[in-house]
């Protein structure tokens, strides 16, 4: 996480007796962005009795918890503190990492980049370029395994999803949907579209995190030609500063 | 001393256990268990730690064979047990001698039926659990042939004077019905569907046969949604009920997506989730509005009633010499 200005104050929400939602909804998304992950990760450093996590995505935060330990009221107060504490200290500043992805787009590779150039109406070229520009905030991880959730390349129009989703889209498929971009840690269905391929291997099982990344971490595609994917392929993502 | 069970039919069984707690945070379903009242009282049966891990036996006919004396439990959905032939109590310890067939056959009431051993499973974990998880592909596959070893054996137990069952526990069993009714809070997006919310406690849905342990399908009347607007993806509970199409109602369990974008209108029971768990296609379902401080009282009394039923088989274990010297010495028909 960035260095970052004051949280926003939160609501929070009853979702069962097993679960809270803090909603940030002040007008600024990036405040409420800061907001959630600063607070999760008090309270992923607090380690309060009976809390099992919380996930942040983008201006919302589930917690989780046993409600044979703790209860919806007690980590409500819980909750409360923390926002407390990031008002008092500011949120704690991260320095981000960044990923550099290398990406082998169309063909077998992105079976839907043609489709997404049609509907951007502009050559394939320029959604390479386009998707290839900017450096991209990981804003959550998301469903399925770890894939780092970005706010999507700088398209002139949102990217209508798949009518009929993929019942398996490989690990590493590069895709974008709506005004998001997304790498597949994992095979998984899908309903996005699928641009391009990376051959580095994101997911490893046998460590924690899971994932190198984390939300608030930066990543950059660059094209490679198709030639060099067997030569990266299994090779695992990491860092590059 | 190592035992081990062989399995020689593995229908729909899977290694688990309660779940994967630290998943979320990396986008990974908790998963484990369906049944987390079933699976802890088998645990407890076999004087396991609650979070061991068990076999979770959905639908379908299983059968393993002991390679050692060992001793197992039973729970979950109402069904025929027989060890080596002999037709043995469901949510009671059960002895099983070296070389005897365990078979679970004919679950009907339910759907889900959990056989814990004592001394637990060696089963590979990830962050810290061996639930499976069916996206990434983790968690130990049953074949037929494959091995599960456990870490402990015991001699068999037996009543020396009449042919009794041996332990009358006591644990209340929890009702399996065709028609249960399932607890909801109200969700945090309730407002979203207006009047129409008002349906979930009036209709009388049926289990569609897509249901999972990603999440139940219901079919009924159906809440609507008033607004349109964009939704931002957002964590969401276990349990959370969600109205994503026009056909069905959908029922997030355990194995649930952590991250979703649809608003959620009422979150199942932590005790209901089991009932849920348990519930067949065909079965009906009706909602009943209750609040979190009775959904967490009704909780913790479920709890408190599985640590009653800890301290019984805990007490019995220890006259029994299970784990201990016995001071019962009697009862215990060393190698017969």
């Amino acid at each position: 996480m960035a260095a970052t200005s004051t949280p926003t104050p939160v609501r929070i929400f009853e979702s069962g007796d097993a679960a809270l939602r803090v909603v940030a909804d002040s007008p600024d998304r990036e405040v409420n962005w800061n907001t959630v992950h600063s607070l999760a990760a008090w309270l992923d450093a607090a380690g309060a009795d009976g809390v099992h996590g919380a996930v942040p995505t983008y201006d919302s935060l589930l917690v989780e918890f046993d409600p044979h330990v703790t209860s919806a009221r007690q980590v409500r107060a819980f909750v409360l503190l923390g926002m407390r504490q990031l008002d008092y200290l500011g949120a704690p500043a991260r320095t981000p990492r960044q990923f550099d992805i290398p990406v082998v787009y169309g063909g077998e590779y992105g079976p839907d980049l043609e489709r997404v150039a049609e509907h951007e109406q502009l050559p394939v070229e320029e959604i390479i370029a386009l998707h290839t520009a900017k450096s991209y905030v990981i804003r959550c991880l998301g469903a399925p395994a770890g894939s780092p959730m970005m706010d999507g390349p700088d398209f002139p129009l949102p990217v209508p999803r798949l009518k009929d989703p993929r019942l398996s889209v490989p690990a590493g498929a590069v895709s974008v949907a709506g005004r998001q971009a997304v790498i597949a840690p994992a095979v998984a269905p899908g309903g996005w579209c699928v641009i391009g391929q990376t051959p580095l291997t994101v997911l490893n099982p046998a460590k924690e995190p899971l994932v190198p990344y984390q939300p608030g971490d930066l990543l950059r595609f660059h094209q490679i030609p198709a030639e060099e994917f067997s030569l990266l392929a299994g090779r695992e993502l990491e860092a590059t500063q | 001393m190592s035992g081990s069970l062989i399995i020689q039919q593995p229908g729909h069984a899977v290694v688990t256990d309660l779940g994967r707690f630290r998943g979320p945070r990396y986008g990974l379903p908790v998963n484990g268990a369906l049944d987390q009242f079933s699976a802890r009282a088998a645990n407890i049966l076999t004087a396991n730690a609650e979070n061991d891990p068990l076999i979770e036996i959905t639908a379908l006919d299983f059968r393993a064979r002991a390679t050692a004396d060992l001793l197992i439990a039973v729970t979950g959905a109402p069904l025929t047990l027989t060890v080596g032939g002999r037709e043995c109590p469901q949510w009671e310890p059960v002895s099983v001698r070296a070389g005897e067939t365990i078979a679970v056959r004919g679950i009907t009431g339910g759907l889900r039926a959990y056989l814990s051993v004592h001394g637990s499973i060696t089963a590979p974990e990830l962050l810290g659990s061996c639930a499976p998880d069916t996206v990434i592909g983790f968690g130990l596959k049953l074949a037929e042939g494959t091995e599960l070893i456990t870490s402990k054996t015991v001699p068999p137990i037996k009543q020396p004077y009449f042919d009794l069952p041996l332990f009358r526990l006591g644990l209340t069993k929890p009702d399996f019905s065709t028609h249960p009714v399932i607890d909801v809070t109200d969700g945090p997006d309730l407002e979203e569907f207006g009047d129409t919310a008002e349906l979930l406690f009036t209709t009388r849905y049926t289990v569609s046969p897509r249901s999972n342990h990603i999440g139940l399908r219901l079919g009924g009347a159906l809440p609507e949604r008033q607004s349109s607007s964009e939704v931002l993806s957002r964590g969401v509970p276990v349990g959370a009920v969600e109205v994503p199409s026009r056909e069905e109602l959908l029922v997030l369990h355990r194995g649930r997506g952590v991250t979703a974008g649809y608003p959620v209108l009422a979150v199942v029971t932590s005790r209901s989730l089991n009932v849920l768990a348990q519930a067949r296609p065909g079965h009906t379902v009706t909602f009943r509005r209750t609040t979190v401080a009775e959904a967490t009282a009704e909780h913790r009394a479920a709890m408190r009633e599985l640590e009653r039923l800890r301290t019984t088989v805990n007490t019995v274990f220890a006259l029994l010499g299970t784990g201990a010297s016995p001071r019962w010495p009697g009862l215990m028909a060393a190698n017969n």
